[in-house]
This record gives C-alpha cells, sequence and structure tokens, in this order.
C-alpha cells in the first residue's frame, strides 16, 4: 500500500488528510505500521469509530497525536491495564499494588504521588523534595553517549517540570560483561565496554556541565543485559513548598521554552514500546536525541526565577511524545482544551511536517502555563537568561484540542477522548518451577572466596567511573559515594540542601538481578529491603520509595506473570515498611536476539535525617570497640555471588522477614540518634564477608570477627554458608565499648550479638565456627583487590 | 561580499602529552590492533565573508590566534576556498 | 572598610555552576556577596561599585573550543578596560576552577609582563585524562604575593578538585624560564602534595591532572589576581570534608580549609580601603 493511496493533503497546511472511515481492518494496520503509529488493531478500530462520529477522516498529525499518547511510554497500558493471572484478574497493577500502598499509609508528609512529572514529599514545613527516576535503556542501547545523557537532561527536567531546583542525580546501570567475546554479539548489538563507556560518559557530561551532583548510584553486569543495556537515571529536587504552582486555568498563555524543535527524537516513544531487532539501529537513528547541558542549564535558571516570582500557574517538561503529551496532558490536567499555533514553534531545520513538529522529542524544551498578566515578565526572565521562549497556544474551556498550521485547522480532538485508550487485557502466567536447595559442597578455602568476591564484577569498586562524575558541586554533599582516606563504599548519600538548617536527606538504592533470575517477588521485596536498609545503615527514616522496572515483552504470559509477582512484593514489603511509593517509570519490551532481558527491579529510597551532624559512615573507627550483627542468617544463597562465583543457578532467594525486618531498622534508627553508633554497614551482595571487609579496609584499622555467635537459623552449619549468604535486613554496627550495654538494651528484641572487635593494626581475621581462623588478611590487601576490579571498565 | 569556506584544524604542539590519544591509543591496542599512536585534533568548519581570499585567511588567522588556539599548547592550520 | 560593606561580585555566564556554594562561602566571612549575569554587568551594572570579584566554576560556554576560552576572550574584549582600572586599584580577582581557565585565557594570568593578549600558560586536559573528582592536599608557598593566603597559618589544606582540564603547562621551549620567573616573581601559591607535605612529584593521583611542577595556584606579580584549580567553597564548612565522620564522637569542626582564603581576601579588604 502506499500512503497517497489513502492520503490526501489538507490545503496547504502541510498536513495530509488519512482515509481510515472506510478502511478495512488490514488496510487500517497498514496504516498504523507505514505511520509508524504503534497502534494495535483494536485500537485502530476505536480510532476508526471516533472519527466516523465525527464524520469526517483524521490527518496525520491527529493519528500520530493518538499514536504517541496511547503508546506504552507514554500511558503505560500494560501498569494500567487488565491482567488475567492464575489467581483471578487484576484491574490494574498501578493502583492493586504500587500506588495502593500510598492509599493505604497515606501519610501527611506526601504532597503529590503518581500524578505530577515527580513525587514530592515534605522536607520540613517550609520545603519540599521532589523526585523521579527514569529508565533510558532503548535509546542508550542504540547511541549509549547521548542516550544516557539525554536520559539524565530528561529526568532533570522532570523534577524541573513541578518547579523544583534538581539538587541530585542518581543512575543505576546494568552492561554485559565487558570481556564478553566480540564474535558472539549479534548483528546491531554493540559490545558492553563500548555500551560501558559511551553511558558512563553521558551521565558524567550531562551532571558535571549542569553543576547537579552525582551522589548514588550502582553498576551491575550480566549476560543478559548485553543485548538490552540497563540505564536508570534519577534526579532529586528541592522546592519551597508554597512555590508548588499547578493551577493553570482556561486563557493562560502556552509558552514553549528552550531548545528549538528539529526532526530529533521522532517516534522514540513508539521505540521505546517495542523490542529491538537488528534492524533497529538503522530504523531508530532518528529517535536518537541529542543533548545539550548548557542550554537546560540556562532553562533551569530561568525556571526557578520564575517559580520564585510566582509568575507562572503550570509547568511540564517535553520528554516521551514531544508536545503532543505535553499540550495533552496539560489540558487534562486542568480541565481544559487548548488551542495551538504551530507556525509559532521556532525550529531548527525547515521543512518539518506539522505531524513531526508537533511530536518531535527534541531535548532541553519546557513548557509553561502563564497567565496572561505575567507573560511580559516571565519573557523578561526568559530574555535575560538567553533562553528562547516562544508563546504557542492558550487553554480554552471547550475540551478541545485544536492545531493551525499555515492558516488552517489541521486537528480537532477531544481530550476526554485522546485519554481513553481501549483498554487492555492480557494473560499471566507464573512460573510454578520449585527451586531446589542447589547448595554445592563446603569449600574451605574461604579467604580465596572473599578476594576473588571482593574484585567480582558486582562488588568491586566503582570508583573508576564515581570520580567522572563531580559528586561535590554545590557544596551540600555530606555523606559521599566514596568514603573518606580509603574511598570506601558508602551505603547512602546524604544531602544538606540548606544552609540555615541542619536536616538533611538521604538517598539510597536497591537492586538484586541475580535474584531477578530465580524469584521475582523475592527479588522485589529484597530490592525494598536493601534499598531501606542502606537508608537506615546513614541514619534514614520516614522513608519513600520509587519503582523503576525493566522487564521483557509483556504481551509474553511468564514476562507478565513475573512482573505481577514482583508488584506484588513491591505492595507486600513497602505495606509492612509503611513506606509509600511516590513515583516510578516501568520500560518494558526489553528483548533482543539474545533473548529478553533478566526482571530487574530497582528501588530508590529517599529518606531523612534530622541531623546530618549524626549521619553514620560505614568505616571502622576505634580499635577496641565491638562490633553487633544485627538480624538473622538463613540458609538462602539463591542468586547471591556466592553461588554466582561457583557457577551455581537456582536455589532460595532472600526472603524478607515481617514484623522482624521493620523492627530491625526502627531500632537501628533508635540506636543511630541516641548516638551508640559510630560505623553502620548493611549487608549485601558477598554477605557478611564482604560488608565486614568493606567496613574494615575503608578505616584506618582492622577488624577480627568470630562467627560462633552469628544469629542464624539452624541450618546455617557451614562457615562458608553464613559468611556468604545474602539474608536480608542484616547490618553490621561498630558500637563504642562504653555504650555497649544501652546498644544491647535497645536491640534486645531483635537477633544481634557482638561478633568482633575493631582492631588497631591492618589484620583482618575470622574465626569460623569451630573456633578455626577461616580468613588472616591484611586490609590494604583486600582494599588493593578491591579497586582492582574497578580497573576493569576502563 | 563573497562568502569562504575555511577549514581550521587545531592540534597539539608536538613534545605535549595528548592524554585522550594515548588513552585512545592504548584502547585500540587493548583490542589487539597494532596501533602506534594516536593523535586527537580539533576541526572546524567556517563559513564567513570577506572581500578576497587573502582577507579571508587573514581573518581566519587572527580567528585562531585569538580564541581557536592557545599559543602554550596549539598548533593550527586552515585551508580557505570559495564557498559554493 | 567594614566587612559587612566589602561588596562582592560574583560573575556568572552560561553553563556557570558554582556560583551558590561561592556566595555562601563568602557571606558566611561576613561580606556582601551577589551573583551577577555577565550580561548585567557588561550593559545594566558597573563593575566598579564592586570590591572584589569572583570568576566561580562551572562550564562556562559548555567549555566548548577550549576550558574557559570563549569567556576569557568575551570578558576582555567587552570590559577589558574596566577589568584593567579595576586590578590596577588593587581590588583582588579570584578564579576558580573554570574561573581560573578563564582569567589564563583571558591573558589575566600569570602576567609576567602585565595582561597578555594571548595566553601565557595553559590548564590542558588532565593526563590521566578524563574527568576527576577527589579531595587533594595542596602546600602554600610561603614565598608568594597572593593577598589569599595570608590568613593560612599551616603548610598543607585539603581541597576538592573536580576538573578534565586542569593540568597547568607552559610552552615548551619557554617552560624552564617561564617557571623560573613565577617562583622568582613570588607568584607561585599552591602545589599539589600528599598528606604529609611532600610534594606529589607527578604522581598521580597526589597530582591529579599531571600539572607541570605539581601547580595548583598562581597569582599575579602583585598578589590580587589569584587563580586555583581546587574549589574552597567545597572546602569550607567541616561537614564538607569526606571524612569528618572519622571524629567520633565529636561533631564536625565548624570549618574546613576552604574558608581561609576567603578570609585572607576579607582582611586584605578591611585593611586595604
Amino acid at each position: 500500500m502506499n500512503l497517497t493511496e489513502v492520503a490526501d493533503t489538507v490545503e496547504d497546511s502541510g498536513a495530509l488528510r488519512i482515509h481510515i472511515i472506510n478502511a478495512t481492518e488490514n488496510q487500517l494496520q497498514r496504516i498504523s505500521s507505514q505511520l509508524k503509529l504503534g497502534l494495535n488493531p483494536t485500537e485502530m478500530k476505536t480510532v476508526q469509530a471516533y472519527f466516523t462520529k465525527q464524520g469526517r477522516n483524521p490527518t496525520d498529525l491527529e493519528l500520530q497525536t493518538v499514536g504517541q499518547t496511547w503508546s506504552e511510554h507514554c500511558f503505560h497500558k500494560v501498569f494500567k491495564g487488565t491482567i488475567h493471572t492464575p489467581e483471578g484478574k487484576i484491574r490494574s497493577l498501578l493502583k492493586t499494588y504500587i500506588s495502593r500502598v500510598t492509599r493505604e499509609l497515606n501519610p501527611p508528609w506526601c504532597i503529590s504521588v503518581f500524578e505530577d512529572n515527580a513525587g514530592i514529599i515534605e522536607f520540613n514545613k517550609d520545603y519540599a523534595i521532589a523526585a523521579k527516576v527514569e529508565t533510558h535503556n532503548h535509546p542508550s542501547a542504540i547511541e549509549p553517549f547521548g542516550g544516557a545523557a539525554t536520559g539524565v537532561g530528561g529526568v532533570i527536567r522532570d523534577v524541573l517540570g513541578v518547579w523544583a531546583d534538581p539538587i541530585a542525580c542518581t543512575d543505576v546501570l546494568g552492561f554485559g560483561p565487558l570481556d564478553f567475546n566480540h564474535e558472539n554479539l549479534p548483528p546491531g548489538v554493540k559490545h558492553p565496554m563500548y555500551l560501558f563507556r559511551g553511558v558512563t560518559a553521558g551521565i558524567g557530561c550531562y551532571g558535571n556541565n549542569m553543576g547537579i551532583p552525582t551522589v548514588n548510584g550502582a553498576i551491575y553486569f550480566d549476560e543478559s543485559y548485553v543485548g538490552n543495556v540497563v540505564v536508570y537515571c534519577g534526579c532529586i529536587g528541592f522546592l519551597p513548598k508554597t512555590k508548588y504552582a499547578q493551577n493553570a486555568q482556561k486563557g493562560d498563555i502556552l509558552l514553549l521554552a528552550g531548545g528549538r524543535t528539529g526532526r530529533d527524537g521522532i517516534h522514540g516513544v513508539t521505540f521505546a514500546s517495542t523490542e529491538l531487532t537488528k534492524e533497529s539501529e538503522e530504523a531508530s537513528r532518528p529517535a536518537v536525541q541529542i543533548a545539550n547541558p548548557i542550554e537546560e542549564e540556562k532553562l533551569k535558571r530561568a525556571i526557578i526565577r520564575i517559580r520564585d516570582r510566582s509568575l507562572g500557574s503550570g509547568i511540564t517538561d517535553l520528554g516521551g511524545g514531544g508536545l503532543s503529551s505535553a499540550i495533552g496532558e496539560m489540558a487534562r490536567r486542568f480541565r481544559c482544551g487548548a488551542h495551538i499555533r504551530l507556525d509559532a514553534v521556532p525550529l531548527r531545520q525547515r521543512g518539518l511536517a506539522p505531524w513531526e513538529i508537533y511530536i518531535s522529542e527534541s531535548q532541553e524544551r519546557m513548557l509553561l502555563l502563564i497567565p496572561p498578566e505575567n507573560a511580559k515578565a516571565v519573557l523578561e526572565v526568559f530574555d535575560e537568561e538567553d533562553v528562547e521562549a516562544t508563546p504557542i497556544g492558550e487553554l480554552t474551556e471547550d475540551g478541545k484540542l485544536k492545531i493551525v498550521s499555515k492558516g488552517v485547522e489541521v486537528a480537532n480532538l477531544d481530550i476526554t477522548f485522546l485519554f481513553a485508550p481501549p483498554p487492555v487485557e492480557r494473560i499471566a502466567t507464573y512460573d510454578e518451577s520449585q527451586h531446589e536447595d542447589a547448595t554445592p559442597p563446603e569449600s574451605h578455602d574461604l579467604e580465596k572466596s572473599l578476594v576473588r568476591l571482593l574484585a567480582s564484577s558486582d562488588i568491586a569498586s566503582r570508583e573508576a567511573v564515581v570520580r567522572t562524575y563531580d559528586h561535590e558541586v554545590q557544596g551540600h554533599t555530606v555523606l559521599k559515594p566514596l568514603h573518606g582516606e580509603f574511598g570506601g563504599p558508602n551505603d547512602a548519600a546524604v544531602i544538606k540542601p540548606l544552609d540555615e538548617s541542619w536536616r538533611g536527606l538521604v538517598i539510597s538504592c536497591g537492586m538484586n538481578p541475580q535474584y531477578g533470575k530465580v524469584a521475582t517477588y523475592r527479588m522485589a521485596t529484597s530490592a525494598v529491603d536493601e534499598a531501606i536498609r542502606n537508608n537506615t545503615a546513614v541514619g534514614g527514616r520516614r522513608i519513600a520509595l520509587l519503582d523503576n522496572f525493566t522487564w521483557g515483552n509483556p504481551e509474553k504470559p511468564d514476562r507478565l506473570g513475573s512482573l505481577v509477582q514482583a508488584c506484588k512484593g513491591c505492595y507486600d514489603s513497602a505495606k509492612n515498611f509503611m513506606t509509600p511509593f511516590i513515583s516510578g517509570k516501568d520500560s518494558l519490551y526489553n528483548e533482543s536476539p539474545l533473548g529478553p532481558i533478566t526482571p530487574t527491579l530497582l528501588i530508590t529510597a529517599i529518606g531523612i535525617i534530622p541531623d546530618i551532624r549524626n549521619a553514620i559512615s560505614l568505616d571502622l573507627k576505634v580499635p577496641g570497640n565491638p562490633v553487633y550483627i544485627v538480624g538473622q542468617t538463613f540458609r538462602e544463597l539463591g542468586g547471591s555471588q556466592y553461588f554466582r562465583l561457583k557457577g551455581i543457578r537456582g536455589g532460595s532467594v532472600p526472603e524478607v522477614r515481617f514484623p522482624q525486618a521493620k523492627d530491625i531498622m526502627d531500632t537501628i534508627v533508635e540506636a543511630i540518634d541516641r548516638r551508640l553508633v559510630v560505623a553502620c554497614h548493611d549487608i549485601s551482595e558477598g554477605g557478611l564477608a564482604v560488608a565486614a571487609a568493606e567496613m574494615a579496609f575503608s578505616g584506618r584499622g582492622g577488624l577480627s570477627l568470630d562467627l560462633k555467635d552469628v544469629p542464624r537459623e539452624k541450618t546455617v552449619n557451614r562457615n562458608d554458608l553464613l559468611l556468604f549468604s545474602e539474608s536480608n535486613s542484616r547490618l553490621l554496627v561498630e558500637v563504642p565499648e562504653k555504650h555497649a550495654k544501652e546498644f544491647e538494651s535497645i536491640v534486645t528484641d531483635v537477633p544481634h550479638a557482638s561478633i568482633g572487635r575493631v582492631l588497631k593494626d591492618d589484620n583482618f581475621l575470622v574465626k569460623g565456627l569451630q573456633g578455626r581462623p577461616l580468613v588472616t588478611a591484611d586490609t590494604r590487601e583486600l582494599l588493593a583487590r578491591w579497586n582492582m576490579g574497578s580497573e576493569g571498565g576502563r | 561580499m563573497q562568502h569562504w569556506k575555511a577549514r581550521v584544524e587545531i592540534s597539539l604542539k608536538p613534545g605535549h602529552v595528548d592524554p585522550e590519544g594515548e588513552t585512545t591509543c592504548q584502547s585500540l591496542r587493548d583490542l589487539t590492533y597494532p596501533v602506534k599512536s594516536v593523535a586527537v585534533s580539533k576541526i572546524y568548519t567556517i563559513t564567513l565573508e570577506a572581500e578576497a581570499q587573502a582577507d579571508a585567511e587573514s581573518q581566519i588567522k587572527e580567528i585562531c590566534q585569538r580564541l581557536l588556539a592557545n599559543p602554550t599548547k596549539d598548533d593550527f592550520t586552515y585551508q580557505v576556498a570559495e564557498a559554493k | 572598610m567594614n566587612r559587612d560593606e566589602i561588596r562582592v561580585c560574583i560573575l556568572r555566564v552560561a553553563g556557570t555552576n558554582c556560583d551558590r556554594e561561592t556566595k555562601t562561602a563568602l557571606q558566611d566571612v561576613g561580606m556582601t556577596a551577589e551573583v551577577v549575569h555577565f550580561k548585567q554587568l557588561s550593559t545594566k551594572e558597573n563593575l566598579m561599585e564592586y570590591d572584589m570579584l569572583v570568576v566561580p566554576g562551572g562550564f562556562s560556554h559548555g567549555d566548548y573550543v577550549r576550558a574557559g576560552a570563549i569567556w576569557g576572550k568575551k570578558l576582555m574584549a567587552t570590559m577589558g578596560k574596566d577589568i584593567r582600572r579595576f586590578m590596577d586599584e588593587g581590588r583582588p580577582i579570584l578564579g576558580i576552577c573554570n574561573g581560573f581557565q578563564v582569567l589564563i585565557e583571558a591573558g589575566l594570568l600569570p602576567q609576567s609582563q602585565g595582561v597578555s593578549r594571548f595566553p601565557e600558560a595553559a590548564l590542558a586536559s588532565n593526563s590521566p585524562s578524563g574527568y576527576n573528582c577527589r579531595w587533594v592536599y595542596l602546600r602554600l608557598e610561603t614565598a608568594n604575593t597572593s593577598i589569599f593566603t595570608k590568613r593560612i597559618l599551616k603548610r598543607t589544606l585539603r581541597i576538592p578538585v573536580a576538573h578534565a582540564e586542569g593540568r597547568f603547562l607552559f610552552e615548551g621551549k619557554k617552560a624552564d624560564r617561564q617557571l623560573e620567573e613565577l617562583i622568582n616573581n613570588r607568584q607561585l601559591v599552591f602545589r599539589y602534595c600528599h598528606e604529609d607535605g611532600e610534594y606529589a612529584d607527578g604522581k598521580y593521583p597526589i597530582n591529579p591532572n599531571g600539572s607541570l611542577y605539581d601547580i595548583a595556584g598562581i597569582c599575579s606579580p602583585c598578589g590580587t589576581v589569584f587563580g586555583l584549580m581546587p574549589h574552597p567553597e567545597r572546602a569550607y564548612f567541616g561537614w564538607q570534608s569526606p571524612n569528618w565522620t572519622m571524629e567520633t564522637g565529636k561533631e564536625p569542626a565548624p570549618y574546613g580549609d576552604g574558608g581561609l582564603l576567603f578570609e585572607s581576601a576579607a582582611e586584605y579588604l578591611e585593611k586595604k580601603f
């Protein structure tokens, strides 16, 4: 089918009218694919019915607008649709599990959740924190530098899109093994090393250039990331509560500000909602966006000035779907229509069709709503900051999206229609296979295992990457990603956002794709536990969570089933920890010729610390101090780094046990507040052995440990299991000798034991269950091994 | 006034360390290519108005001296031709 | 003049991004600091109303061409006359990180023969290459004329660097002579060193960027123009230090080492004007 057979021009507007009213189902589908609308047969028929009722055929711009608005990327059909599971029907994953936590807990400190560009929570009585984490997997797989940089740029704009000043960035990444054999790469898939370098450079470039510290993150390596790279970019913002203005009304001006509009990024959202194939590279080149952080820096300055003078009535960023999605969302939000003059949009190049202008995803653009009486003042601010800003239309009361190009109407759609796609129904199946105890025979050279784990890809130091990110700019980073003399791995970042207050915010994350390979419910509960544990370890509390899912094709029932179970895990654990979800984002369809991606859930935790002077770092402090373990160790090494080292798949993934898990976190916070803790570190990948080694080599002294008293389930009857189990809700705590009694009185209701002492010299000694020495190492040597792993990436 | 097109190359003066070049060189060797050395330079394509070739060339020279090159570490070369 | 009467102009252009924390530090020292857009200063406002000028860190104009190059040339082209007068009257100019790069590119440092039309030195790409954010030790060269160091009574300071282009160098053939001149003129202010004060001697990461002679900061012959790659404003408060938690049982020290530079400038201005 040639497009000219079903289209004619709409006067001199540059738009085409597409004849769909009389089209057959077959023709409809061909129109959808030829125009790259990404609409399925049901959706095309819904569109056809709508226009039949209007008595006219749609323009290409109207069809593209529908395609963008209904895309998975913009509308989250999977999370909002109906799913048939073996346990019955779920009407919306989002409402049934994720946002339900928040609804049920209903904390008074949640200001705006799941409705705006970023979640907003209270910081203190005058200020609020905004937080958002984005996925940018697909663009980064095609062009790693630009994909990652625009991922950061996009999430910063999300935060600007709630009038918040960005104060910190985070990044969590997943790559294939860096030594992956070139010959085994399928056509179109780029080598992990190339992706690694490009992505990390892109992230550093954007954050550094904009002067936003990148303070927290993680990098994981997994075979399933060869075909699908994982790029999560987060941004935390800060705003005075009274300056959060989303109250636009009819007559307010739609002002497009920032970079000019070009052909870049067209169909980015439909591209993100499909699987990558070997043709993806060529086909999606136009979907690659070009980053210009300095433009966004100027934009930020202007927006914050406009905010501080309360000149705007609404704001949103231009991300996926470009103008089409930003304008539609704004009109719906303020229960208005919108009239747009497309000719007013400043263009970077000539020859763009109206629909291209309307859905282009050119970067560094924001849409502001301005009451007419403030327009002059706002335009002056933009002018002073050398940012182009152009009124392109206004909100109206007719509930219609009307767009004019060259004096001709090229769109006239009901906003309500635009936001009522036909419901999606999908089928999910559960993986019922039993995971047997896959425990290998007992290993006795545990020192060697420890050393190998410290240098292994998921545990080794990230210094080579972290130092390329500015984590100090803005001068408010209290606990840094690399701590102290030896650059130890702190559990969370602490930020002091106000000059006049000691109150701080705590940023941490939790993720473990190895668990996702085995059981996604437990992966989810573990990720929530880990994020909260990391936050708790430095003194964070009153925690809010963000969820990011990276999954395979949800149209395949097994992938959807594992997603449902992960969502359930999110609900169960967050509800029990009493930590609401405030924002989230998903990236589905991560499949490549090498197969689906390992289900990968990132949980980001944002906590509060009342006084940053009481923040706790991981490094051991004073020789002679006792070191306690809090929490119990179970025989659950499925997905553990130890099993991975031994080449074992399967086994039981760590569970999170309530109510104990929450009691442990609360207890640690109480001990920190009573100033009984001088060092604290969470136990995660690599278990007790790795956590203890990290504490030891991050400080100036050493550590001796005795495993005999470690609280454990009976079946943990071997030294290797005890050292390397990754059971959740466990932390190591250094307590000043003089406070030991008081500390014990606080932890009395949760499993705990004094298991070691800080040493003056550099020894790292572990005595086993039978009283024999298991590890006799030098902390400087362990540090060197941990640092050596870091060289792999550079 | 005629339009002229200049191709300007800014490169490091001999003897100066070129960390980007060295790092790239090492990476290529790591990928087993028999690379001896890598030098990084920057190319600008500039279109400008001038009465005559000589005039265009002298402006380009000044542009190089004034902004595009730092004489402490950079060399520059340029070719100017009529823009089509 | 009283300290609170001292007006400091923190200049910014597109891409400047360390202005806020620089202002916080200067205000805390007791001076009155304002962040002023370059456009404003070159049109509406007057540089001569200020007592000190700070060119803060960031990526001015994206650091395209070379770090600091575009702003350096613009600065001299649009307000060179004011800058010269400002300097001649002994009013201090401080360039931090990107600001140091700007001062070098503007020909305001090292000024061995007065303001130069072309840069006399360069802050080249780091060696090893790439952006590097880390805390370093700086050794104060006691025989220096800088007015920014008079309050520093110890030998070494701990301050972070964060840059990709900070390798100080002179032109190959002339380097030895220029370096000698820098030392003889007492323009050498800070050199990268070990914790105990021993010079880095080019060793990475003690010298984080491969700078010639471990140079981290230099001043003009008269000492009022000063540029350095490390960020004193990020080492102003005690809690900004990377290991303040080492001091167990104690709260972080109220101040870090960076404030000494601003304190020195304030004292100089109090006395001079």
